[in-house]
């Protein structure tokens, strides 16, 4: 039984962890009103049950308050013709002189439709007078009757036998009447002298029972007479129990006092309910099968059902509503985080529901704000972290440019060639002035453009014009800024990998142009060139770190850090063939001097 | 995918509950529930010419019906004890659509036949005599009854023959209860006479039998007939005991007068109520089942013991 209530457990709990809380709620809360529906509906059965059983109990009562008194009045009427027997007839006649025949006959007469006879007996049992019939059978021994000996053992008392056939005389149009005999002991004048005599009245068991007949009582109900000891007076179903067809609990009956009882008899529980009839100690008994609903009214049954289920239904519908309408805002943030652990980036997280989830979602989705805005911060960090490294690189000067520039100079110096060693230094210090430009990681295109021209003016002096250059810009570039040292590695590898390696006459050209809110710079050389698909894998991220033997400072480097600052869009774009050279376009925003100031300051350390 | 199988689950919910409420609702307009049961019709068909021998059982059968909702028809012969015209009768009721019919058959191994020939035969409920093709049969033993009848026959010791007389005998009710007597006669060595009579012939013939010298008592097996040699005893002034079968009113005065000496008797209030619920509850298509009928045999002297008031005179 433990076990068993342990797997039970365990199964319920196993569900309600499958379940979602929807159906938890809506379970739950339907369960909750079931169970208070079915413990209403129970108790209000229980209360008009109780009611039908008091209003039944109270019919019942009515109807044998009511019968109790037509019997009464019967029984009393019965009684009156016998005291008027005794006292006015026999008290008064002396059975010498004169008969009492004619005097009953008359009170007979005035009582025929209840009296079947009137008789007197002495107390040997031999018939006095009677009325209507004066002779007895011969078979009849009135003194061996119980109601003869009754009357002589107990003479101050009436006598009420139960029914019987009517056996003293013999009577042609009606010979087996069922009658219920009142006896009761009289003294008898004969020669003035007193003796014991039996005077007996039969009345009419028609009468009794037309009394009792016709008692409607509900739900199938009856009532009986019985007397003190038992014996069934009177039954709507009497000869089917004489018959031996039927049974009824008239012996348990004579022993309950009178009020309500209920008895459970034949497997039925019924209310029974006892009035004793004055006098004669016998018992009207109202037997109602009990009043509990399923025996009162299928019908009224079947209508509470329905009322029950009906609610039960509404309920459940409701609900089945309400746990939507509390669970659905659970649902969709449930759904919102989902979504957010899926990696999805434009979530709404909804803020709908009662308080404390709308304050849920509120606090789920500041929260994502703030994970999203460390996020951007770290980004934003590693790229200004990666921006500055590459910057730093750019900036540092290659010794080896730098030893060669000077050693040029030196070697001019001394040959005599002040021209031309005055103009590489100049250029040389100009690169490094454009180089610093104080700080700043945005300068004019044409500090750019100059300081290429300057760096192609000391490539051109070190490598004994190997190479001729020209630097160019469109008009509409005029005032446009551009991120600081960007053409310069372009140049240096152009030198380097294009133009050394060439037999050729190199040529060397920087061309700036704008294309709608773009800058364009090409830097094309018609060196040794090489493979597109080459010259595709420049700029990828996989390639190893390109270490050029010139400044220092990659062609992939200047790409990354404009991405860097400006976005995908922009960066170079590599465009070459073997033995016809290459081109490296920039592309870059066109910035004016406004944009240049809002790059330079988020560029700012 | 859950939040589809958590509106399956609740509409069903609903379904059921709302499908309840329709049912409960609709239930007590079901005519099954609406109308009591129907009227059943039964139609009595005795053997006798007149049915006075049939008052106690037709109580029991109108008590029966007036509880079971029936409706009785209770049909006599133009002559006691014909099979045809029996036979004619039951033919006429189970044409005019009886729901159920109860019958003291007159012939019964005749009935059967035509019976058995019959198409659409609707439950039938035979009293006294066995039947075949009947549903129910409400009679008491009736090899016992007469055998009892004839114990008391001999508990007097007189000399002669026993006349055993029997006026029906088609009836295998009555033949067993004459057989039953005879059996018992046979056995205890008493000399034993039967005779036929016949009830419509005048008493002539049954006068010269019970005026029969050597004669030491008579037996009769039937109410009709028990009550026709009472009468005749009784005006010839004749001394013969006379066993009887059956307590009517008069045969009740006869026993009381000595007229007939024992009789046997039954509850004929409850062959009639058994019967007619038998035949209430076959034709409504339940099943029903009695055992004998309790007999008793009653002398003159124990008329009015209680339960014998109780048996023999209908209350009211």
């Amino acid at each position: 039984m433990r076990g068993l209530f342990k797997r039970l457990a365990g199964r319920v709990a196993q569900g309600y962890r499958g379940m979602s809380i929807q159906l938890v709620l809506s379970l739950s809360f339907t369960a909750v009103a079931l169970a208070g529906i079915l413990l209403l509906g129970g108790s209000l059965l229980l209360r008009f049950s109780d009611s039908m059983q008091a209003m039944a109990q109270e019919s019942t009562q009515r109807v044998l308050a009511q019968v109790n008194r037509n019997l009464d009045s019967y029984l009393r009427r019965m009684m009156r013709v016998s005291d008027t027997v005794y006292y006015r007839i026999i008290k008064k006649t002396d059975a010498t002189h004169r008969s009492m025949t004619e005097d009953m006959g008359l009170l007979y007469e005035e009582n025929r439709d209840v009296l079947v006879s009137i008789a007197v007996f002495n107390e040997g049992g031999a018939l006095e007078a009677a009325a209507p019939l004066s002779s007895a059978k011969r078979s009849a021994f009135p003194n061996e009757s119980p109601w003869f000996r009754q009357a002589l053992d107990k003479m101050e008392n009436l006598h009420f036998s139960t029914p019987h056939i009517q056996e003293l005389f013999d009577d042609p149009d009606d010979r087996y009447r069922w009658v219920v005999s009142l006896s009761r002991h009289v003294q008898l004048t004969r020669a003035g002298s007193t003796e014991s005599g039996v005077l007996l009245v039969d009345m009419s068991f028609a009468g009794i029972a037309q009394v009792c007949r016709n008692v409607e009582q509900p739900n199938g109900g009856y009532i009986y007479l019985i007397d003190r000891d038992g014996e069934i007076i009177y039954h709507p179903r009497q000869q089917l129990i004489y018959a031996g067809l039927l049974e009824e609990n008239n012996l348990a009956a004579a022993g309950y006092s009178d009020g309500s009882h209920r008895e459970r008899f034949q497997g039925q529980s019924r209310e029974v309910t006892v009035k004793t009839v004055g006098y004669t100690g016998w018992k009207l008994v109202g037997v109602v099968p009990n009043p509990w609903l399923w025996g009162q009214s299928d019908s009224l049954l079947l209508f509470g059902v329905s009322i029950l289920l009906f609610s039960a239904f509404l309920m459940a519908f409701l609900n089945f509503r309400v746990s939507a309408y509390i669970s659905d805002p659970i649902l969709r943030l449930d759904q919102a985080v989902k979504e957010l652990e899926a990696g999805r980036e434009a979530v709404e997280i909804e803020e709908s529901g009662c308080y404390e989830l709308r304050r849920l979602s509120r606090s789920i989705a500041s929260m994502v704000s703030t994970m999203r805005h460390l996020m951007d911060d770290i980004i934003q960090q590693e790229a200004q972290k990666r921006r500055s490294e590459l910057e730093v690189l750019q900036s540092q000067i290659n010794p080896h440019f730098l030893y060669n520039t000077l050693d040029s100079v030196i070697w001019m110096t001394e040959s005599g060639r002040y021209q031309e060693s005055i103009q590489m230094v100049t250029s040389l210090a100009r690169l490094f002035r454009i180089a610093l430009s104080r700080g700043k990681r945005i300068i004019p295109l044409a500090d750019e453009l100059e300081h290429a021209r300057h760096y192609l003016n000391i490539q051109q002096i070190r490598y004994k014009n190997k190479f001729d250059a020209a630097v160019s810009a469109g008009p509409d570039t005029g005032g446009l800024y551009t991120l600081k040292l960007t053409i310069q590695p372009l140049l240096e590898n152009a030198i380097y990998h294009g133009i050394t390696g060439s037999e050729e006459d190199g040529l060397i050209t920087v061309d700036a142009r704008r294309e709608g809110d773009d800058l364009i710079i090409d830097v094309s050389d018609n060196g040794v060139g090489m493979r597109p698909e080459v010259a595709a894998t420049l700029l990828s991220e996989q390639r190893p770190e390109l270490h050029t033997t010139g400044s220092g400072i990659g062609v992939r480097n200047v790409h990354q850090r404009i991405r860097l600052t400006f976005g995908e869009p922009y960066g170079l774009t590599i465009f070459s063939e073997p033995d016809e050279g290459t081109t490296i376009r920039l592309r870059l925003p066109a910035l004016n001097l406004e944009q240049a100031g809002r790059y330079q300051q988020e560029g700012a350390p | 995918m859950k939040h589809k199988r958590n509106t399956v689950i609740q509409l069903i919910i609903l379904i059921l509950l709302g499908g309840a409420v329709i049912v409960t609702m609709l239930l007590p307009q079901l005519p099954s529930h609406r109308d009591a049961a129907p009227l059943v019709e039964i139609s009595v068909i005795l053997r006798e010419a007149d049915s006075s021998l049939w008052l106690n059982a037709r109580l029991g059968m109108e008590q029966a019906a007036g509880e079971l909702g029936a409706e009785l028809r209770v049909l006599t012969l133009a002559q006691a004890n014909d099979g045809a015209d029996q036979l004619a009768v039951l033919r006429r009721e189970i044409g005019q659509q009886s729901n159920a019919l109860v019958v003291v058959p007159a012939d019964p191994p005749e009935l059967s036949r035509a019976l058995a020939e019959q198409e659409a035969v609707c439950p039938i409920v035979s009293m006294e005599s066995p039947l075949e093709g009947a549903s129910l049969t409400v009679s008491p033993d009736n090899a016992a009854l007469g055998g009892a009848l004839a114990e008391a026959v001999l508990a007097r010791d007189a000399a002669g023959f026993i006349l055993l007389l029997n006026a029906s005998p088609d009836s295998t009710g009555v033949a067993a209860r004459v057989d039953g007597a005879r059996a018992v006669l046979e056995r205890a060595g008493a000399p034993v006479r039967e005779r036929t009579v016949s009830l419509t012939a005048s008493s002539d013939a049954l006068r010269d039998l019970l005026k029969q010298p050597d004669l030491s008592a008579v037996m009769a097996f039937e109410p009709a007939l028990t009550e026709q040699a009472a009468a005749l005893k009784q005006s010839l002034g004749l001394d013969v005991p006379l066993y009887g079968v059956g307590v009517s009113a008069n045969a009740a005065a006869w026993l009381e007068q000595g007229v007939i000496s024992a009789a046997g008797a039954w509850s004929d209030f409850a062959a009639g109520y058994l019967a007619v619920e038998g035949a209430v509850n076959l034709a409504r298509g339940d099943s029903y089942h009695t055992e004998p009928l309790p007999f008793f045999i009653v002398r003159g002297e124990e008329l009015y013991e209680p339960e014998y008031q109780k048996l023999l005179f209908p209350v009211g």
